[in-house]
């Protein structure tokens, strides 16, 4: 069976994380992503390894110049020949170029336009200037991912980046299926700011409903009560003393299975410990015992107890024991291999698996401009003259 | 512009909890007919609070209405084989059925791929499940917190030689249900065009693993495990400092020249005159001390007036508020962010947070408020199955619906 979106080209402008992790799932599933780029973007880094590659793999490259008259029409062109153009400027660039929806629709009256910007494309801060963490600062995330005093202690990363990448491939999809049905295309005008606003969850209806103000989680669990629920510190690996687990206990016989496989211990059977409700107002004595176990004990070896007996725990687990070790994500073949010319490297795999098409992670990511000749020759018929005058007047760049 | 959504005609059986309630919403919210199908008593998210007014009760459930928006709601009891058998015939017109029962627990049921594939060959089943349906972790148990745990999340978070910090919301879910509904959308595709079906099988702890950006590129780079960094962005551009009256976000990836100027004009740039930090690498190595003497700079300042100059010289600077601050955010409300949901029964309107795009020809919008316990249970069985009122009574009277 062919991949799903087989047949279908994606016009990519996207660049920095959001937006190429959006057309990235789209080429994992058989859409051919074509990137429009310039010579010299700017260093984010080699795309035949880590993050770029991760990244960029299963795309294609060409290099246009779109300060060009001759290179914005031979994008227009590509548009011309594409389901889908996606891109995470601001508004104004797309128009300037007239690669906007209004005008796109002329070329191709099914024409689907996603611009993925950070605020949106209307509003009074439309032209604000944000990346993942700022916006992650903006909505609430930073200030409430901290220590026990309110310090700010997060994010190490931007979450925003990997949401607004989703909320942008499910976007496509779902223009996608609207256009198969009925060959009306659209505009989406993706903000990720409300991206990542719409997956904050049910706070946000605590916050307008009961006008109630929002304190860090901490280590209450945000799905119903339960204690212990932390991380605990277990013992050393080697001279690696950052070794924790994670310990979730909602129901009486999670408890009572906790109870039987720490040895239970005389002070289970306090009275300060009978019911959930006390356990949880003395969580921290309960979680002062709980690491007393968990403190002799590798992580490994705790969270393996543990599951055996129908408790939920996991080690927290780093870079390390995530891709090197978790025998999970390695026998489901999480980490994808692509060969290089010095061996093999990894990237991040899809974390469902279809049935019958488990898509593709077929290439790494591409050199700027490595595919000119396909996409200028095969996709839109120029010769091999006429590609050659093109970068004699650099409208294309070699 | 559609009348219909995006998904009109999209017909969905949810038989999730709550670990996954949002995958079947995001559809639900672009025109699927998500219908909920709920054991007696209800789906888990009814039981978990917070409630409205703090009055626990499964219809007052903001954590079920979080998550079922623009569904309808059945009681059917699929442990009862008419149940099952009830769930089947609603199956032969679905497109898509999305679960999170434990692995085996469907086919236990009898109503595994298998059987639903044999029964309606254009069906679509998404499993999400804590670790997928396979491997020696497949019966392990996690809550949203024990995968962060597992997917790499929570490792990453905090302060070297502190704990790991954990985020606000159920991140893990979360991730995991916009690639099950991205999953669902491309098998969807995929059966349009080839005529054959399909079924999903999605880790959430993968799912969580593939939604943080930089530790497994950093592993296959350089074989190191990224450590917490606080709240420096790994990349090195970003930290959290603190003003007169709260937090804001530093950001060193705008125009450097401009902001050493300002900086300067008011005495506090040190040594950041220095003509290397015209070069953002250096920038990148120099990141603790360039941030020291900024922090040093914004002290006196508030935010508001701090973030306003710094956005008009386009400084990607933020200011790090609570999520109170999103209701009263202009831009939100300016672009109809937070939409008007109305409950008839309790005779009030609440305000929700809306979809994460705007589609222009088919919007997101809200269609229903997130159903009462088994609200539709007739209204589906009689329209989508033809069963009358004398047996509509007859399996309620059976505890069946």
């Amino acid at each position: 069976m062919a991949l799903p979106l087989e047949g279908v080209r994606v016009l990519d402008f996207t660049w920095v994380v959001a937006g190429p992790v959006a057309t990235r799932i789209l080429a994992d599933h058989g859409a051919e992503v074509v990137k429009i780029e310039r010579k010299n973007p700017p260093p984010l880094g080699n795309r035949k390894l880590g993050l770029q590659c991760d990244l960029h793999r299963g795309k294609i490259s060409a290099a246009i110049n779109m300060s060009h008259p001759k290179g914005l029409e031979l994008a227009r062109r590509l548009a011309a020949k594409s389901d889908l153009v996606m891109d995470n400027f601001s508004a104004r660039v797309m128009r300037t170029w007239g690669m906007d929806y209004e005008s796109l629709r002329e070329l191709k009256p099914d024409i689907i336009c996603i611009s993925m910007s950070g605020l949106g494309h209307t509003g009074p801060r439309s032209s604000y200037v944000s990346y993942g963490p700022t916006l992650q600062a903006l909505t609430g995330y930073t200030l409430l991912m901290a220590e026990r005093d309110g310090t700010p202690a997060g994010y190490g990363y931007s979450y925003a980046d990997m949401c607004g990448g989703y909320t942008g491939a499910l976007a496509a999809l779902i223009a996608l299926y609207h256009k198969r049905r009925t060959g009306e295309g659209q505009f989406i005008d993706l903000s990720q700011f409300e991206g990542v606003t719409a997956v904050v969850g049910p706070a946000l209806l605590d916050i307008a409903v009961n006008g109630r103000t929002q304190s860090p989680p901490l280590w209450n669990s945000q799905e119903g009560p339960a204690a212990p629920h932390n991380v605990y510190r277990c013992a050393p690996d080697g001279a690696d003393d950052d070794r924790w687990i994670a310990i979730a206990v909602h129901t009486e016989a999670e408890w009572q299975r906790l109870v039987k496989v720490i040895g239970s211990p005389p002070w289970a059977n306090d009275a300060k410990f009978r019911t959930l409700y006390l356990r949880m107002r003395n969580r921290e004595q309960l979680d002062a015992h709980v690491s007393r176990w968990t403190r002799e004990r590798r992580a490994e070896e705790a969270m393996t107890a543990l599951q055996a007996a129908g408790v939920s725990a996991g080690i927290v687990s780093n870079g390390v024991d995530m891709c090197a070790r978790d025998p999970q994500l390695k026998e489901r073949g999480f980490w994808a291999p692509l060969a290089t010319r010095q061996g093999t490297t990894h990237v991040t795999g899809i974390p469902f698996k279809l049935s019958a098409t488990p898509g593709a992670i077929r290439t790494l990511g591409p050199e700027v401009g490595q595919d000119n000749d396909y996409i200028l020759g095969e996709i839109l018929g120029l010769s091999k003259a006429e590609r050659d005058e093109m970068i004699a007047c650099e409208a294309v760049w070699p | 512009m559609s009348q219909n959504g995006a998904l009109a005609g999209l017909k969905v059986l949810d038989l999730t909890d709550h670990r996954a309630e949002l995958c079947s919403r995001l559809l639900a919210d672009m025109g699927a007919d998500v219908i909920k199908i709920e054991p007696p008593g209800g789906s888990s998210s009814r039981r978990i609070g917070p409630f409205l007014d703090d009055v626990p009760h499964h219809d007052r459930s903001l954590f079920n209405w979080f998550y079922n928006l623009n569904k309808r709601s059945i009681i059917l009891d699929l442990s009862r084989p008419r149940g099952a058998e009830i769930l089947l015939a609603l199956a032969r017109s679905a497109d898509v059925v999305v679960e999170s029962f434990a692995p085996g627990r469907l086919a236990a049921l009898k109503l595994g791929w298998e059987r639903l594939h044999g029964e309606n060959p254009a069906l679509v089943l998404c499993s999400l499940t804590p670790f997928g349906q396979t491997g020696p972790y497949r019966d392990f148990t996690a809550d949203d917190t024990v995968l962060t745990a597992l997917g790499g999340m929570l490792y990453v978070n905090g302060y070297p030689g502190h704990p790991p910090v954990r985020p606000l919301g159920l991140q893990a879910y979360h991730s995991a249900a916009y690639f099950g509904a991205i999953a669902t959308m491309i098998a969807i595709l995929g059966r349009d065009a080839s005529g054959e079906s399909q079924w999903i099988d999605l880790s959430m702890q993968a799912a969580t693993a593939a939604a943080v950006e930089h530790v497994a590129s950093s592993y296959f780079e350089r074989a190191e495990a990224e450590p917490r960094r606080g709240t420096l962005h790994w990349s090195r551009y970003f930290r959290v400092a603190k003003c007169r009256d709260g937090y804001i976000m530093h950001c060193s990836l705008g125009d450097w020249t401009s902001l050493i100027e300002w900086v300067k004009s008011e005495g506090k740039a040190d040594d950041l005159v220095a003509p290397e930090y015209d070069q953002v690498l250096y920038r990148y190595l120099m990141a603790e001390h360039l941030f020291d003497v900024l922090d040093e700079w914004v002290r006196a300042y508030r935010r508001d007036e701090l973030i306003e100059r710094a956005q008009l010289l386009r400084q990607p600077y933020a200011t790090v508020r609570p999520p109170e601050a999103l209701f009263d955010d202009e831009q939100l409300a300016a672009r109809g962010f937070f939409v008007e949901v109305e409950h008839p029964e309790l005779g009030r309107r609440f305000r929700y947070p809306g979809g994460p795009y705007l589609f222009n020809g088919t919007p997101w919008r809200v269609y229903r408020r997130p159903p009462l316990l088994g609200e539709h249970t007739g209204e589906v069985l009689r329209d989508s199955l033809g069963i009358e009122t004398g047996e509509l009574d007859a399996l309620a009277a059976e505890g069946i619906i």
